[in-house]
Order: structure tokens, then sequence, then C-alpha cells
């Protein structure tokens, strides 16, 4: 195993490969405080990329219902759980660390890939899901949490802030596209590589053998297997799109179709450049803005140590104890980030669904103030400034202001269409 | 205390020249291709071999050889389990025919569910016979090997009836397959992937490899390959021209090359690199009529097997003696 450095655990961390990092890096944010579960996403991917014979259980993309949900079935707590068993009682934090280069601090448990050796395995832990444990992809969809050791009974204060008594939150999920991909590292065939250009991850259709090794090695499922072409799928990040090859964009780089599709407005996604292993500083980039410079966008289950590439931003009624072991200590800023907006972040939140061209850069038009309140004792202002989001040609891709544009439909119109909603 | 001293001292005595005749062996099933101590012959059948059943009588004119095999233990993925393989090796009509016979409690067949994993068994050579051996597991990069590699789930998609989810799950319910003819959307079987490949005919592929992680299918698939489970045992044959055109393993009457066996169990999950393996041997294509006997172990193997174990059989009865000697004394 070879030493490579791991930003999102503030540390060195073990891996089968030495370190290398594409140019740049395919990178998405999810709010999830503003998902719906239309699962517009889910079916995107899945008119896609996975409508054929021997895909039918397959969701690349998937959104399921937490504390309850998974897809497969509890994929995290087993996962947690093998962990736990490795290292008993030692997968903590210490959050006294925290620095530019280590947001959240320094990781003191260990990863799947650590935890291999003390469990006699190749290169990570983990487990091949089981059929059943891939059917009903939405089991426990809005089933809430309620009373803890009370089944069945709702809390009476359910829904106080700053946590929700009785509570449930919506988790989207692709593959993360890692930096250190538990699936690349579990091929014995090396079929599975990083492309240099995006950092997506692709399993070679050509090489694989059907060993399922990444199946059984990716913490977050996202690695599957295809029986009737015996060899594994995954994700594969709407590449085409993200090179700008689909024609409808002329050449344009665009987000993927889950992300692109999104009803809630709850995804953006970009692509960050990597320089001698880091993320470029680029402070307006909106990807960057998110999760480096605001931190307010955070990685699911750090711990496991892939350093996965897709990052949320908590849902903010929701218990912190359970929020931390999901995205880490960085839970509880990042929910304060954004309860209470900075005015920059305010602007840039309207940049989510705004276009389907990947945006690069962003510029910011100051705008008045429109608002000047308390709320629950703090000030709250907010400005009506304009975004403009630039595509990967530089050209103008977007422009909305915060306040965004209110239309009265014109009576005329009455009667002549009927009102769908 | 004498005593003691000087047991412990013929004991020694005797457990040395033990090893030394296993390093001797291994030595020489290890690395020289001339000498590996146990020879599988194939003799000419006067019947045809019928591929289609493995158990066919003819099979009791090829000389058994077993063949003891070891987990995998070299790269990761590791494993297997080990156990002993029934080798017989017969030729006719410019054919070579191996028949492979293993125990295994269940017939794994079918890779139809995501923890389904097959059966299934190689045979490997030497690309190029020559004066050493390649490193029995998947060769060396200049000493690449060929293998012929069955799968029990390939014969269950043998043809056009490649296993789809209403054949594992008859109930299942799909509103539609969008595209359902168009190649695109079966990539694997698209870019030419032997594993997806749809139009198999046989069951058993022709590979190429050169040290771990570079297995690849060969240009040409000439090797057919069927096997048969019953109770509790796997007997499978596979068969190749003799002589073919191109790099792969090439026999001829009256030549030796070298040959290894590897199975794969998929009730526990075997598949790649978690199989048992044997180490090389030297199978010798022989003009003589089968019969029934001959083959098995080498001359010089057998003068070395009878002397270890004459060894072995004078040290243990040596020190058994001398312990109920010693014993007696104190008694
Ligand atoms: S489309 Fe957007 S809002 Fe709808 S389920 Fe997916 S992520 Fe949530
Ligand atoms: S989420 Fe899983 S499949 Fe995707 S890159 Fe990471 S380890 Fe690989």
């Amino acid at each position: 195993m070879a030493k490579v450095h791991n930003w999102q655990l503030g540390r060195e961390m073990e891996y089968r490969f030495p370190e290398v990092h594409p140019n740049r890096q395919f990178v998405a944010v999810f709010n999830t405080n503003r998902c719906i579960a239309c699962q517009t996403c889910t079916f995107a991917c899945k008119s896609t990329w996975t409508f054929s014979r021997g895909q039918e259980y397959m969701w690349w993309n998937n959104v399921e219902t937490k504390p309850y949900g998974g897809y497969p079935h509890h994929w995290d707590i087993k996962l947690l759980q093998m962990l736990n068993d490795a290292n008993p009682g030692g997968q903590t934090w210490d959050t006294s660390s925290q620095s530019d280069d280590a947001p959240y601090g320094e990781f003191k448990g260990m990863t799947i890939f650590e935890a291999a050796k003390k469990e006699g395995k190749d290169n990570a832990i983990g487990y091949i899901p089981t059929d059943e444990e891939w059917t009903s992809p939405n089991l426990y969809e809005d089933t809430a949490k309620g009373k803890p050791g009370v089944p069945g009974e709702y809390h009476p204060e359910g829904a106080q802030l700053p946590e929700h008594n009785t509570w449930f939150f919506y988790l989207q999920r692709i593959c993360n596209h890692c930096t250190y991909p538990g699936c690349v590292s579990a091929c014995p065939r090396s079929a599975i590589y990083k492309r240099p250009e995006d950092g997506i991850v692709l399993i070679d259709q050509e090489r694989c053998r059907g060993y399922r090794k990444c199946v059984e090695q990716c913490p977050y499922k996202k690695s599957m297997y295809r029986p009737n072409q015996q060899v594994s799928e995954k994700c594969i990040g709407c590449y085409p799109r993200v090179e700008g090859t689909d024609p409808l964009t002329n050449g344009i780089p665009m987000e993927p179709r889950c992300v692109a599709t999104c009803v809630g407005k709850i995804r953006l996604q970009g692509l960050v450049d990597i320089e001698d292993g880091h993320w470029a500083e680029a402070p307006t980039n909106p990807l960057y803005f998110l999760v480096r410079k605001e931190q307010v966008a955070l990685p699911l289950y750090p711990q496991f140590g892939t350093e996965p590439n897709v990052y949320y931003i908590p849902p903010r009624w929701v218990p912190r104890q359970y929020l931390r072991q999901l995205f880490g200590p960085g839970v509880d800023a990042a929910i304060e980030r954004y309860t209470n907006p900075s005015r920059e972040l305010q602007a840039v939140l309207q940049l989510f669904r705004a276009t389907q061209k990947i945006i690069f850069r962003y510029e910011i038009e100051e705008g008045e103030e429109i608002l000047d309140t308390e709320i629950n004792g703090r000030r709250v202002q907010l400005f009506n400034d304009t975004i403009i989001g630039f595509d990967g040609s530089g050209n103008e891709a977007a422009r909305i202001s915060v306040e965004e544009p209110f239309h009265i439909r014109n009576g005329d119109f009455a009667g002549q269409f009927q009102n769908s909603i | 205390m004498g005593t003691l001293s000087s047991s412990r001292r013929l004991s020694t005595g005797i457990l040395a020249l033990v090893l030394v005749g296993a390093a001797v062996l291994t030595l020489l099933d290890l690395r020289l291709a001339s000498s590996q101590t146990i020879t599988l012959v194939a003799k000419r059948s006067e019947n045809a071999i019928p591929l289609d059943d493995p158990s066919a009588d003819v099979w009791d004119k090829g000389a058994p050889i077993q063949v003891p095999l070891s987990g995998q233990n070299v790269v990761a993925p590791k494993g297997g389990d080990q156990g002993t393989v029934t080798a017989r090796a017969l030729h006719h009509d410019g054919k070579l025919y191996i028949r492979l016979e293993w125990n295994d409690e269940s017939e794994d067949a079918s890779t139809g569910r995501q923890n389904d994993f097959t059966d299934a068994a190689a045979v490997q050579f030497p690309v190029e016979h020559g004066e050493s051996v390649p490193a029995f597991c998947m060769g060396n990069p200049e000493a690449p090997v060929n293998i012929w590699q069955w799968k029990a789930s390939w014969q269950t998609g043998t043809g056009a009836s490649v296993l789809d989810v209403q054949d594992v799950y008859p109930n299942v319910d799909v509103d539609l397959y969008p595209f359902e003819d168009e190649a695109e959307f079966y990539p694997a079987s698209a870019s030419g992937n032997i594993v997806a490949r749809a139009d198999r005919t046989s069951a058993a592929d022709n590979l190429l490899a050169g040290s771990f992680g570079t297995l690849r299918a060969a240009e040409d698939q000439m090797v057919n390959g069927m096997g048969s489970w019953d109770d509790g045992k796997w007997r499978v044959v596979f068969s190749r021209d003799l002589e073919v055109a191109g790099e792969y393993a090439q026999f001829s009457e009256g030549d030796s090359t070298n040959v290894a066996f590897a199975v794969w169990d998929g009730a526990r999950a075997e598949r790649d690199g978690i199989k048992s393996v044997s180490q090389f041997m030297t199978l010798e294509i022989s003009p003589e009529i089968a019969t029934g006997g001959g083959g098995g172990l080498s001359g010089e193997a057998v003068g070395l097997f009878v002397v270890v174990g004459l060894v072995v059989i004078v040290g243990l009865a040596a020190a058994g003696s001398y312990l109920l000697y010693t014993r007696r004394q104190t008694a």
C-alpha cells in the first residue's frame, strides 16, 4: 500500500496506488434542503443509460429517505458496522487541528483501506449486496424517525428547529468519482480508471471480466454487476456531456442528466482545476466557492477514505449527531453558514439550475438591499445582486438575480389554456 | 540426558534428510521443463472422443494422474480451496483432449444473480515449450502462457440464450426495453469483450497471459470445452487441434510440453486469483495406443519419490522405536 494525502481526512492514508491526480476533477454539490424526492433525476439517468436488459435493477442515480432508506438496503449502516468492528469505538475526529488544508480536522479512525489490513482483506473492506438488497430502491420513502425507542409514534413537538424531533430527509446519490476510488483499488485487472481530463471514473467494458471486486469494495455501492453481460457497470458521469460532445451545446461542456433535470434546483455540477494534488484556488468557481471557501457543502461519509467528490449542503432540521456521522464534523458550521448566508452565498445559490452548461466562473453585480429584518433574533439582510455564470468558452451562460423576476399571467389567457395546477 | 540428546540428534538428521529430499522435488517440480515430476501422457485413442459426454467410456483408456492443488497465494485476490484434480489426456484424429475431474459439492453454473459465481476450470501451457517453464501463475512477460478456460456459466449461456433477469426470476415484469436490439446498449459485448459474447459456441475460451492481470482473449477462438456435474463431481473435457496457426501452445506426437491446472468453486465466490492451482507438469503426446495403463509419474520422479518415501518410512520407524526404547528405559 502507498501513502496518499486525503484532504477530507486532514492526513495521509494508505491506498493501493501512489497518489496521482487528474488535471480537473468532476465535482457536484447537492443541496439536501431543497430536494422534493420527485425522482426526476433518477428517471433522467435511467432513461439515458440503464434501460436495457440486465440493467433492470440499476439506478446509477437514486434518492433515498434517511435515516431508514438505502439503495441497496442499509448499505451505509453495513459499512459503518464493518468499520466499527475493525476499529471498535475508534472512528473519531480531532477537530482541534482544523485548517484550510484540513477543513474538518483530522480523522483518527480507520478508512475502508486501512481496515483491510486489520481484517485480512486485500485492498479494502466491503461486501457484495444480494439481489434482495438491490430490490425496492425506495423502500422507507418518507418514513420519519420519531420518538427514540417508541416505534410508530410521532414526537408531539416534531418540527421545532434547530433539530426536529420527528424527521427524515432525502439523500441523493450518484457515483462520487472519488479521488481514491475503492473500485479502482479493488480491480485485479486494472480495468477501472480515473480520467486525467475530468477525474471521471470508468470501467473499461472491454477489459472487465465480471469479478465484482469493485462491487464489493465501492463503499457507496455505485459499481453494479450486469448479469447478462457478465461484467460490471457504473455511473459514467454523463461524460459525453461533460466533454461537450452532446450536440445540444455545440462543444460546450454540459452538466450530467441527473443534474440538469433537477426539479427542486438542488444540484450543481462543475469541474475544479487540480494543481500539485490540491484544488487550485478558484474563488469564483461556484463549486470551489461552496466546498472550499464557504465550506457549506460536505462530503458524504468522508471517513470511508475514498475522498468522494459529491458534496452535500446538510439538511438544517436533522439532529446533528446523525448528520456528523454522515458528513463529518463540518456539519455544524455548514448549517450555520447556510441558514445565515453571506451575501455572496445568496447569489451563488441562484446558479443552481440556471443553465445546463457547466459554469466555470461567476461574476456578481451588486444590487440594492431588498430586505432588512430580524429572524430568530438575528439581523437578516437581502440584496438583489445579479450573478452571471460563464461557460467553458468564457461566454455568459446564465444571468439571474437574487430576487427572481415575478410574472403575472395575462388575464387574456384565462379560459384558453387549462390550468394544470 | 545423554539418551535424550542422542535421540534428538537422530531425529534432526532424519528430518534434514526428508527436507533435502522434499527440496529436491520442489526444485525439480518448479523450474526445469524436462524434469517435471508428474507426467500426463496423452496416448492415441482408437475411438472418437465425444465432447458432449465428459463421462464417456473412452476415458477409461486414458491413464489418470492425481494432481494436488493449492490456494493461489502470490497476488491479491488470494485464496482457493485446496484439493485434488484427476487429469486424463488422449489424442484422436489430430486433436488433443484433456479431461479434468474434481469433487465439488454443488453445481454452480449461473452468474444470473449478484452473488452467483460460476464453477470453472482451466488448463495452462507455455506458449513456447522451452528449457524452463513460465511462472505457473499466469506466466511471465518473456514466457507467456496459453490458457484454456471453461466456465459452467458459459455453458449455461452458450448460443443465444444469455442469462436474462427473466431466466432467473420468471415472474419479473418489465414494461419495455427501448432499442432492445441495438448493440451499443450492451457495451461489453459491443466492444468485443469475450466474457459478454452473445454468440458463444464453446464454453471454453482461448486466452493468453504474460503475468498477473494481463489475461486477454486470443484472436482465434478454437478451444472446445464441455462439462457435466453429477453427484458431487465435475468432469470437464477440453479439446483443440494438436497443431494450429498462431502464437499458441502447439502439440505433436512424440513431443512433450508442460501443463498446469486451476479450478474455481463458485459456491465459495472463487473467481480471478481466488482459485486452486497446480504447478506445471509434463504433458507428453505419445504415439502409443491408449489402453488404460501407463502415464503417471516419470521414471526419475518415481525414483525420487521412492527414495524420499523410504527415507520417511525408515526415519519414522527409527524415531518410533527409539521413543519406545527411551520410554521403557525411564519407566
Ligand atoms: S430531481 Fe432534484 S428534487 Fe427531484 S429527487 Fe432528484 S435531486 Fe431531488
Ligand atoms: S463512488 Fe464507488 S464506484 Fe464511484 S468512484 Fe467512488 S468507489 Fe468508484
